[in-house]
């Protein structure tokens, strides 16, 4: 069904001629999206059409035409994943590439203000020549900032350091799918951009709860996030060619150390301890498989995994990653570390120690640009399982169950046999947080692989039920219609009150539900 | 043919749509105002301007997905310079051939029957008149009238061919410099020849706009005349023509008997062995723009043939390993020796160099029939070069240099823009 004439006019009469397109080139581009697919790349639902917005009246407008016609939207910003699709026909996208500016560092207060295009790696570099950094999500830097902090999860490993997307986020403009504009905290109190949470309206818990709304709430246009100091060089150099970029020189009060412990257990152990000493910059437990992904390709890897190098060395493993303010600071925080290290059993490995690995781990730290890496490049087909935003405990214990899943699937050979255990754990919050994700690899294009990583993933999901897991948050944007109703009786019935938010926020449920809940299911 | 598009199927299933192949490498974004890797992306937004974008077009003309191509499919497809900016920024964490996918689907369209009006003007000059341009074959010879140097379309031998390429051909600006070129190679005692009217097109619009046939004839008898000429060396002063040269020509499985050079590897030699030296002080801060043609785009191409197989369950190898091109190995520094050799002469590096370079906007037909698009993108490439505080702007390739021109006389701004021969001839 297209868009009838007059009102496909009346959203080019808002966004103008050239920013808005129903073409079938256009239409089908904006279909192609493997990630989070099971199989093959493209979206069963072709949106109607595409706009580029330029600004929050626009949108505004555009929600008020969405709203007369019953036309459902979807806004994407940087548009990675397919929850950044329209789940339902005769849906349009609002593609938010044109909102791209960085509009304030206050350098002062320790904020930005961003727009939704702005990306990670973006902010990051205006800020450092602040003295001020930003947190990175673990999907990396290519990620837009306001989407994770207003929308979407927002975890990832310098949130030892810089906390996570969800509690960074301070001011925001929201375009309600009612074509409302609504800012929050202190920006709704007229009084800047400095809090979320007042002097005005504070809906922290309405506009995302935990894991956000997926766009399911209408359009975030502006956001201020907490900025952090950063104790490094206003620009990083790079030498090396690609592939290996790295740090031309070595920062200063940096040290990356490979930590091995004899179960997981101790590691757990030694995690906790560590996050609540309130040192170090970035922790991140490192798999084998997911390590070795980002060093190598194809028969390179195939090699390195079959040597068992990559297993001896990463077995119970984590990084930890200091990057200090003085020469004392650092003496301190290392001292501290030894002394936790002691006292668990930890064991350093030589193997991060060369000035090499030091430059390659920096630049990886700082810049997450190199994710992809390890998530896609092996099969073509990503998922996550797992997951659910909690403590270190249950981290560990969704990493146990997730390897002894997957192990029954790597048996069938439907998934690429990672030894079970890949999977990035991340700890924030000075260790009241931890964060799993179970990684699966798998050919998108071989429907055996394909329909196995399916009947892995309803698996997975009843194995959150089943052991007290947790839900998976990135199931729940992804499972469709009549997901909740899975997860939702055994975690106080959440979804009867998302389905009131949404009822109340958007009565003619014209902002996409797909990702986040309709009142109709 | 060279350009099959069911070739790149499984590249094009294999780009995750992450977007990064519309920034420079994410290690080396340097600033939000100069972040953008790709001029048509950033010019037009929608998704299929990127080179991910362009993939899943191809994808689905493939799948048949795509049955017609449409007036904006061909923009989409062509009001893009082929800078190669998206290929390399995927290269940064993946082995997708994006540019070539690219070039194959602009074959496939083509070999479809579709046309833009615009690149009709080019492939009938082309046919008739051996160059792109329009202007008269029996006009070639004309730049180098009364040079002092080798006729080899009139007989005799040389060492070296210089190749002017069609813009210096026709262009009395571009033809001075093409002109100062042979004086310096003759000044430094080498056997330099010219073929006068007797040169041809390279082939590079018509390979790039996905015209293989008219690619293949012009690759393949300029190949046969510099064998017949004896030449060790065939030396350019065009990027485009080298880049092609370099890349493209030997997949026509005809034996080269002669090494392809710039005329920036071959100055940068003869100034660091003594035989040009380089005396005058120009006190001068300048930039230098990396042409795409003659660095990322310089690589010599080798598609990969071979089969998939999976090992460990669903991890999939290639066999024989593909061989990655990620555009480092093309010619950076024979020109920025050349600058740093000038007395007085200071380099500022720009934000986007090398193989992340941004391009200048000309390249792949764009400045002769979208010249509106070729000036936004060099606007662009302006800006930056004057965030570097330098006012001059040194490049390698008459095309860009044409380009930046303009811009800066639309512009009315006060940047100077020299080849990097003008420079050296200037120190002289």
């Amino acid at each position: 069904m297209a868009l009838a004439r007059h009102i496909y006019q009346m959203f080019e009469s808002v966004v103008g001629l050239e920013n808005i397109s129903d073409d079938p080139a256009v239409i089908i581009s904006y279909m192609y999206q493997p990630f989070g697919r099971t199989h093959g790349v493209w979206s069963e639902i072709a949106p109607e059409a595409v706009l580029l917005p330029g600004c929050a009246e626009e949108i505004a407008a555009i929600a008020r035409i969405c709203n007369r016609y019953n036309i459902v939207f979807k806004a994407m910003s940087t548009g990675w994943g397919i929850h950044n699709l329209p789940g339902v026909e005769g849906a349009i996208v609002l593609d938010m590439r044109r909102m791209n500016k960085i509009i304030e560092i206050d350098e002062k207060n320790m904020f930005a203000v961003v727009e939704p295009y702005v990306s990670c790696i973006q902010l990051q570099v205006e800020a450092m020549k602040k003295g001020l950094n930003c947190h990175i999500i673990g999907a990396g830097s290519n990620t837009s900032v306001l989407a994770s902090a207003t929308s979407v999860v927002g975890y990832g490993p310098d949130g030892l350091s810089m906390g996570f997307s969800g509690r960074n986020v301070l001011g925001v403009e929201w375009v309600l799918p009612t074509g409302d504009i609504l800012k929050l905290g202190s920006t709704g109190g007229q009084s800047g951009w400095f809090c979320g949470d007042g002097p005005g309206p504070s809906m922290r818990g309405i506009m995302r709860g935990w894991e956000g709304a997926w766009g399911g709430l209408g359009v975030f246009t502006k956001c201020a996030v907490k900025l952090f100091h950063w104790p490094g060089p206003a620009k990083i150099e790079m030498k090396s060619h690609p592939p290996n970029y790295v740090i031309k020189e070595p920062l200063k009060y940096f040290h990356a150390s490979l930590f091995s412990f004899p179960d997981l257990e101790k590691l757990n152990e030694a995690a906790y301890r560590l996050s609540e000493s309130e040192v170090g910059y970035f922790i991140s437990r490192l798999s084998p498989a997911f390590v070795g992904m980002q060093m190598a390709v194809g028969q390179n890897y195939v090699n390195m995994w079959n040597s068992g190098m990559l297993k001896a060395m990463l077995g119970y493993s984590f990084l930890f990653v200091i990057l200090a303010n003085s020469e004392r600071e650092f003496d301190y925080q290392k001292e501290v570390l030894n002394q936790i290290l002691k006292e668990t059993g930890g064991q350093a490995s030589p193997i991060a120690e060369t000035p090499e690995m030091q430059a390659e781990t920096a630049t990886e730290v700082i810049k997450v640009a190199a994710v992809t890496r390890s998530c896609f490049r092996g099969a073509t087909g990503f998922n996550t399982s797992f997951g659910a935003m909690d403590t270190i405990d249950l981290a560990f214990a969704q990493l146990k169950a997730g390897a002894e899943l997957k192990n029954k699937y790597i048996k069938k050979g439907v998934i690429v046999d990672d030894g079970g255990d890949n999977s990035a754990t991340l700890i924030f919050e000075q260790g009241h947080l931890a964060y799993t994700e179970v990684l699966i690899l798998y050919d998108l294009h071989d429907k055996e692989s394909s329909d196995g990583a399916l009947e892995y993933l309803k698996e997975s999901n009843q194995n959150c039920i089943d052991k007290f897991l947790g839900p998976p948050i990135f199931q729940l944007s992804q499972v469709g219609t009549g997901k909740h109703g899975l997860f939702s009786p055994k975690c106080h019935d959440y979804d009867k009150w998302q389905k009131k938010i949404k009822t109340a926020f958007d009565p003619n449920n014209t902002g996409d539900p797909t990702a986040y809940t309709s009142p109709e299911d | 043919m060279l350009l099959e598009l069911s070739d790149y199927k499984d590249d094009m299933r294999r780009c995750i749509r992450c977007s990064i192949c519309k920034w420079p490498p994410l290690a080396q974004v340097k600033s939000l105002r100069f972040s953008n890797a790709c001029p048509s992306v950033a010019k037009y937004n929608f998704h299929p301007y990127s080179g991910g974008g362009k993939l899943a077009l191809g994808l689905a003309l493939l799948e048949g997905k795509l049955t017609e191509a449409t007036d904006e499919m061909l923009n989409i497809l062509f009001r893009c310079t082929a800078c190669g900016a998206c290929d390399s920024s995927c290269k940064y964490n993946a082995e997708i051939e994006v540019l070539w996918s690219i070039y194959s689907i602009r074959a496939h369209v083509v070999g479809a029957g579709y046309q833009l009006d615009e690149h009709a003007i080019i492939t009938d000059s082309l046919r008739r008149e051996d160059n792109p341009l329009s202007f008269p074959k029996s006009e070639r010879g004309k730049w180098a009238e009364g040079l002092d140097v080798k006729d080899l379309s009139k007989g005799g031998r040389a060492e070296i061919i210089y190749h002017a390429g069609c813009l210096s051909c026709y262009d009395p600006e571009s033809a001075a410099v093409a002109r100062d070129t042979v004086k310096l190679l003759v000044k430094a005692g080498l056997d330099v020849g010219i073929r006068g009217a007797q040169e041809s097109c390279c082939g590079s619009s018509a390979f790039q706009l996905g015209f293989q046939g008219e690619f293949i004839k012009f690759a393949e008898s300029n190949i046969d005349d510099w064998n017949a000429a004896g030449a060790k060396t065939v030396v350019t002063s065009c990027a485009c023509g080298f880049g092609i040269m370099k890349s493209v020509y030997p997949l026509l499985g005809k034996e080269m008997k002669f090494e392809v050079k710039h005329i920036s590897e071959v100055l940068a030699d003869i100034i660091k062995d003594g035989r040009l030296e380089l005396r005058k002080n120009l006190s001068a801060q300048v930039t230098y723009h990396d042409p795409c043609n003659l660095g990322r785009k310089s690589e010599q191409y080798v598609p990969w043939k071979g089969e998939a197989k999976k090992l460990l369950g669903q991890f999939i190898v290639r066999e024989p390993e593909k061989i990655i091109h990620r555009g480092w190995n093309g010619i950076y520094d024979p020109p920025r020796n050349i600058i740093n050799s000038v007395p007085g002469v200071i380099l500022k590096e720009m934000e986007r160099i090398r193989e992340y370079s941004f391009c200048c906007g000309a390249g792949s037909g764009v400045k002769q029939t979208m010249n509106d698009f070729a000036l936004w993108t060099a606007r662009e490439r302006i800006e930056e070069a004057k965030s570097t505080g330098a006012r001059t702007i040194i490049t390698a390739c008459p095309w860009c240099k044409k380009n930046f021109k303009d811009a800066i006389a639309e512009l009315e701004e006060k940047v100077e823009v020299y080849d990097v021969v003008e420079l050296a001839k200037q120190a002289i």
